[in-house]
């Protein structure tokens, strides 16, 4: 029910503070919602996966993680740097759906939040919460440590409640991994990003250098 | 669409809430934070669409099959026709997912509610009650049976960890009395339950 009352006034909101307004309280509600889960710290990838897999970490809160495993982010070296992960549900459909027959429709404010981040932030939000969960999933690798090192979080593509899709080029270069893969994972995942150690040395940032 | 379906909500997207609404709290103390729940909450009544019904059956049938808005949210039975029993929190899944993520329930939650049964009316313990009982109130303003306004009244409350919160003793055998139910059996139904609640008609 929280959730649909949220919702309800997001339209409020965005009126009163603008939908710029909302995105600032959208980000400091994700910045926040990672700094009470926190730390975390993991002997290796193996050990954080199964965490994962097991929904004993922080990301876990936003449903069915999938690790890909088959899909490892290697550095110049040729070292595991990183994964990708696939969410199996939007973390919002639920509650679209709730509000669609609940209250009716989804408020005009949730389409313009996105459009606002995808204009000044980045291009990747289907909705208006992608703002609060992208932002959360940053800033909780931050948290995290796997051998000792922390972790960063780059969205990669997500596919929203009608379809649309969103897919962020410039980080698939950096990790070396092909659109149209990543395109075809949508089918039957709503969210994928990669988690890869903080400051590693990736082989498509050096190939563009 | 089943109603199960409907209650069903994301832990993520309720997390945040909560936290967005300490964030509220952080800035405008337990007056602001009631101010924006009851704000809220009527908000949600507002966008409902406005609802009447016949006969008193009919709408008891709307409110117990999820059909009405003022069930939407909520698992509900009827022990009476006035009588509503709320057998789940809908806000359950949150609390729980809150408590098990990042830790006690933030003690603004009940201060908000202090405030609230002292300046409202009294009948919360956490910030959760305000804004159901809210929704219910203002929800109700918006249906008509036989022509005549729906009213609600909180008789009492559960609490995810077990607090009960009954009205004040003054209020209870008038409320007892319209919901057609006992102080024994208000007991018994708090037992398994998470509210009690009635709705009438003048």
């Amino acid at each position: 029910m929280l959730d649909v009352a949220l919702v309800s006034l997001i339209q409020d909101m965005s009126e009163k503070a603008g939908v710029e307004g909302t995105i600032q309280y959208w980000l400091r509600v994700g910045e926040n919602l990672a700094r009470r889960m926190g730390k975390e710290a993991y002997m290796g990838w193996p050990s954080f996966n199964v965490a994962l897999r097991e929904g004993r970490t922080a990301f876990s809160i936003e449903g069915e993680v999938t690790a890909l495993t088959d899909l490892a982010i290697t550095d110049v070296d040729g070292d595991v740097v990183g994964y990708i992960y696939a969410l199996r549900e939007c973390v919002f459909n639920p509650t679209i759906t709730r509000i669609r027959y609940s209250v009716g429709e989804v408020p005009e404010a949730d389409r313009l939040v996105a459009e606002e981040y995808n204009n000044s932030i980045q291009d990747t939000a289907v909705c208006n919460f992608c703002v609060i969960h992208q932002k959360f999933r940053e800033e909780v690798a931050k948290n995290i440590t796997v051998a000792g090192q922390q972790l960063e979080c780059l969205q990669l593509a997500d596919r929203g409640f009608t379809g649309e899709t969103k897919i962020a080029s410039d980080s698939l270069k950096k990790i070396g991994i092909n659109e149209e893969y990543v395109r075809s994972l949508l089918r039957n995942y709503a969210c994928v990003y990669a988690i890869i150690m903080h400051g590693a040395r990736l082989r498509g940032e050096e190939e563009e250098a | 669409m089943r109603k199960k379906e409907l209650v069903k909500d994301n832990p993520l997207v309720d997390v945040a809430a909560y936290l967005f609404l300490e964030d509220i709290a952080d800035k405008q103390g337990a007056a602001g934070m009631n101010t924006y729940l009851m704000s809220l909450a009527a908000a949600l009544a507002r966008s409902m669409p406005e609802e009447e019904y016949d006969s008193w059956d009919s709408f008891v049938e709307a409110l117990k099959n999820g059909d009405s808005a003022l069930s939407t949210f909520e698992d509900v039975e009827m022990p009476t026709k006035h009588c509503v029993v709320t057998t789940e929190s809908p806000f359950l899944r949150g609390w729980q997912e809150y408590t098990k993520r990042i830790g006690n329930f933030a003690s603004i939650h009940y201060e908000v509610a202090e405030y609230y049964n002292s300046m409202v009316k009294p009948g919360a313990i956490d910030s959760q009650d305000i804004i159901i009982q809210t929704y219910r109130s203002e929800m109700a303003k918006r249906i008509r049976v036989e022509g005549k306004q729906l009213r609600v009244a909180h008789i009492a409350t559960v609490a995810p960890d077990g607090t009960k919160k009954v009205a004040p003793e003054e209020w209870l055998p008038i409320l007892l009395e319209k919901a057609g139910i006992t102080q024994t059996m208000l007991n018994m139904i708090m037992r398994n339950n998470a509210s009690v609640w009635i709705v009438y008609t003048e």
